[in-house]
């Protein structure tokens, strides 16, 4: 069962004089499947966070199409794409996006004050996310009082409150030391394991590693995709980096 | 090149930055203008000889100490504004190997073109505006104008250009003194410093409720009007400091309460305009409080002198009854005063009249005593036996009592009152605290009378300098009565004691007629009197209407210009401060609202929070300010009696006008900033 079916997707920027075009996506097609766990590679420029803000609908695409669970997002209507996007989509990003004005608490419970819930759904719902995340003990700190980690994790339960169809990560361990990224990405293989989908965007070998495949973008296309298949982290690890080198190389000798 | 690259920066920086420069230009140039006019009005010679003028260089060099405090507070709290919006500029520079001394060279070339162009375009401003205000306070004193009303001398512009250099040099240091305590990575980080959770601070809470407790208990029990003189700087400190301390400690007192109830707090309309305001509450508080403050400043003052204003046809309506009031006496060789007979005085002033076209309708002859006294317990003390340190405590009690006889009352009544020897009748003619009988008996040096009763008119009004205090007429018996009651007061006094006033009042058919040859009939009366006085020492008063108009409209219409110009100032000031916080509150939420729209919050939620947090920010002060001027309506009302206003219709009409302009006004400026804050932050 497909949640995410992305259709020759093109995306073409004119620049503000007009003059030269730039085709940041010329046609992608790809789909996730419900409780995929996915990762998408590429190197800067090559048209990762362009797809990204278009699986978001927080952009538009020049022309091809975004279903998500059989809903073509070009049919929500402007109005009601913000609780749509809030309903349907999590969203992890790389500098955290959370608000410092809020405690950690308050911001994972933003999506759901925002959906007009009832304060003891929140309740319900926030303690056992905070308890699989390992925040509880700081749910009442605010965001600059707490390390990088500990944010990331906060902004997985904040996108994992809403129960969402997607979760979309936007190169979520970008900001993190090693250690705090091995360790959200456990709990990110743990969030898959329970069943959610995951589509996440990065160019560190290690995240990636962890995904049950792997799109390779180039120039605005998928040049190629992994299947992790058996292979222990270790193993996908090495052969995502191999296709990685031969990737470069490839072009190098193009 | 031309100019050196320093003064080249700092021009690019001042255009580049305009949207902070601009408004600090406008403001110093618009202080400056009013200084300049505030100074020259007071030091204008052509000015004080309007007729009513002799206030203006009083109440105008009270304008300019008031102008002074104001443009300095302004100027620092703009200049805070400005340097904490560009000290991260300041830092990039210094990372980037320019040195401290090097910003502190830009900084100096910045303030000095800033403050060249303010001062330079202020005191253009108020060269032309000059002329229009000084046609104003013409108007207002109700007096033709002087020509050749443009009035340029160094005497007024160096020293306003002075002040204003000092001023902005003094804050050149400020700045340069705190630059140079800062390290380059602080300059980095002080904008994005997080705030910490404001806690409750249960101390200052506590305290602003005692001090604006205590403050409006002072301005709604004050009675007399002179304690109220005495009180009303003590309640307004006191109002001001418990508004900081509400403003500071209350807010996040209230916030945190509405965050602890869940149900409020966790709705989507409710949080992030709640979660906003908290995180922000330190720093917006002082501000918020100084636009209250601000706010009711304008109101008190500009309600207050225009109450006053338009109150003087009423008080002289109340005070003269009839128009002209002559009494006069001579001594020769030190002898007892001999005073001059009704008709001596009826001829004076009708030949006086005549010689001017306005006729005489009606006189009267006025024979009367006027002491003053205070009541203790059906007796009155003289202030021989007062103690001066206990004037405050029974100055409630003071009282100016006009004795008359019984035949005096008749001829001006028609009335007979049939009084028997040690019987008198009492009338309240005027009392702060509202006209009350009095009944029983009344001791008087040491003889009880019987109050036979009371009436409720008295043929004599009270003049408008007697009437700070509450007046009683007595009518006794008989002429030796009244000479016992002088006889008693003279003993006690010995030369504060009162002298018989006898004096004719007249009334004329037009008032308008007579009014418009006032100064000539005062002239004439002054100059015939002179005449006949064959060297002796004459002692005279003359009270006409015109005279006490004359006065009263220099007094208050100098007094409504000054509170107009500086209701305006505070005004534009309050205005300045709203559009300060806007646009660098603008810059910080703007980074909150992109996210949270990230996260699934729709443009018009967006906007509703934005709107919603905005309101209460901005209608805050203004409910602030209409709660302190209606705690403060009590003490104006009594402060007002001492400059003899009596109707406290006018005052709540001219208050609530007032308001309604100002609330005008400011809903116009929350419209216009909050247009600017909404472009910033989309």
């Amino acid at each position: 069962m497909e949640i995410l079916k992305v259709t020759d997707l093109k995306k073409t920027y004119t620049s503000r004089m007009g003059g030269s075009q730039v085709q940041a996506l010329k046609g992608v097609t790809f789909s996730v499947k419900r409780g995929e766990y996915v990762a998408i590679m590429g190197e800067s420029g090559s048209g990762k966070t362009t797809l990204l803000n278009i699986l978001a609908a927080l952009d538009k695409p020049t022309s091809g199409w975004v279903e998500l669970d059989g809903k073509p997002l070009a049919s929500v209507k402007e109005r009601a794409m913000a609780a749509f996007r809030r309903e349907n989509l999590g969203f992890v990003f790389q500098e955290f996006n959370l608000l410092d004005t809020f405690n950690l608490r308050d911001n994972i419970l933003l999506p759901l004050v925002l959906g007009g819930k009832s304060v003891s759904e929140m309740k319900s719902r926030l303690s056992p996310i905070a308890s699989s995340l390992g925040i509880e003990q700081i749910l009442d700190k605010y965001p600059y009082e707490v390390s990088g980690g500990q944010k990331q994790r906060a902004a997985a339960a904040r996108a994992l409150i809403t129960e969402p169809k997607l979760i979309l990560a936007d190169e979520p361990t970008g900001a993190l030391d090693s250690q705090s990224s091995a360790d959200l990405m456990r709990i990110f293989s743990q969030m898959n394991r329970n069943g959610q989908t995951i589509l996440m965007v990065t160019h560190s070998t290690d995240a990636a590693s962890n995904a049950g495949r792997v799109l390779f973008i180039r120039d605005g296309v998928v040049f190629h995709q992994l299947f992790r298949g058996d292979n222990t982290n270790e193993a996908f690890y090495k052969r995502i980096s191999d296709t990685l080198t031969m990737l470069r190389t490839g072009r190098d000798a193009e | 090149m031309k100019f050196g690259f320093y003064p080249r920066l700092s021009w690019n920086n001042i255009m580049r930055n305009s949207r902070f420069f601009l408004p600090r230009i406008c403001t110093e140039a618009g202080l400056v203008a009013c200084f300049y006019i505030v100074l020259t009005l007071a030091m204008d010679d052509r000015m004080r000889r309007v007729n009513g003028g002799n206030y203006i260089p009083t109440f105008m060099w009270m304008g300019v100490t008031i102008l002074a405090l104001l443009s300095g507070v302004l100027m620092l709290y703009i200049n805070r504004f400005l340097m904490k919006q560009r000290k991260r500029e300041f830092g990039v520079y210094n990372v980037l190997g320019i040195e401290k001394r090097h910003v502190g060279k830009v900084l100096f070339y910045e303030n000095s073109i800033s403050s060249l162009l303010s001062i330079a375009a202020g005191i253009l401003t108020g060269m032309l505006l000059y002329k229009i205000c000084s046609l104003l306070i013409c108007r207002l004193l109700q007096t033709g104008a002087v020509a050749g009303f443009y009035y340029v001398t160094p005497l007024t512009i160096f020293p306003t250009v002075g002040f204003f250099l000092a001023l902005d040099f003094s804050i050149f240091l400020l700045n340069l003194v705190s630059i140079a305590l800062m390290k380059p990575v602080e300059l980095l980080q002080s904008c994005s410093a997080g705030e910490k959770e404001p806690k409750v601070k249960w101390v200052m809470l506590i305290l602003g409720v005692l001090t604006i407790g205590i403050g409006y208990y002072l301005t709604i029990t004050t009675e007399s009007p002179l304690n109220a003189l005495m009180l009303f700087f003590a309640a307004v400190l006191l109002i001001i400091i418990g508004t900081y301390f509400l403003f500071v400690a209350g807010s996040i007192f209230v916030l945190k309460m509405l965050r602890n109830n869940e149900n409020f707090y966790y709705r989507p309309q409710n949080m992030p305009a709640v979660g906003g305001l908290l995180y922000r509450m330190k720093q917006n508080a002082v501000g918020l409080a100084s636009i209250a403050i601000l706010a009711t400043g304008v109101l008190v003052m500009i309600s207050t002198t225009m109450t006053l204003y338009a109150g003087i046809e009423r008080v002289l309506a109340k005070h003269y009854p009839q128009h002209l009031y002559l009494e006069a006496g001579y001594s020769k060789d030190g002898n007892e005063i001999k005073y001059l007979s009704p008709s001596d005085l009826e001829s004076i002033v009708s030949i006086a009249a005549e010689k001017h076209g306005a006729e005489i309708k009606s006189v009267e002859y006025h024979e009367y005593l006027l002491v003053s006294y205070y009541m203790a317990d059906h007796a009155l003390c003289t202030h021989s036996n007062m103690d001066v340190d206990n004037l405050m405590d029974i100055s409630s009690d003071i009282g100016n009592y006009f004795f008359m006889t019984e035949n005096t009352y008749r001829a001006l009544t028609g009335e007979t009152l049939d009084l028997s020897e040690g019987e008198i009748v009492v009338c309240s003619i005027y009392n702060p605290e509202g006209l009350k009988d009095i009944t029983g008996t009344l001791t008087i040096h040491g003889k009880t009378y019987r109050i036979k009763g009371n009436i409720y008119h008295y043929p004599i009004s009270a003049n408008y300098l007697a009437s700070m205090f509450s007046c009683y007429g007595v009518v006794v018996p008989d002429e030796a009565t009244l000479a016992e009651i002088y006889g008693g007061q003279k003993t006690e006094l010995g030369q504060y004691a009162s002298e018989y006033t006898r004096r004719v009042a007249v009334t004329f058919a037009d008032l308008r007629k007579a009014e418009a040859a006032g100064d000539a009939i005062n002239q004439d009366i002054i100059a015939a009197l002179g005449e006949i006085s064959d060297g002796a020492e004459w002692q005279y008063t003359l009270d006409t209407r015109w005279s006490s108009k004359e006065t009263m409209l220099g007094m208050f219409g100098t007094l409504l210009f000054l509170g107009l110009l500086l209701g305006a100032v505070c005004l534009f000031a309050t205005a300045l401060i709203i559009y300060y916080k806007q646009i660098s509150e603008g810059y910080e939420d703007r980074t909150r609202f992109q996210i949270m729209e990230k996260i699934g919050m729709s443009r018009q939620e967006v906007k509703k929070t934005i709107s919603k947090q905005v309101l209460l920010v901005f209608f805050l002060p203004l409910g602030v300010a209409g709660i302190h001027m209606a705690a403060m309506f009590p003490i104006l009302i009594r402060l007002m009696k001492i400059l003899l206003f009596f109707s406290i219709r006018l005052f709540v009409i001219c208050t609530l006008a007032t308001f309604a302009v100002f609330a005008l006004v400011y809903v116009l400026i929350y419209l216009g900033t909050s247009k600017t804050y909404y472009r910033i932050v989309r």
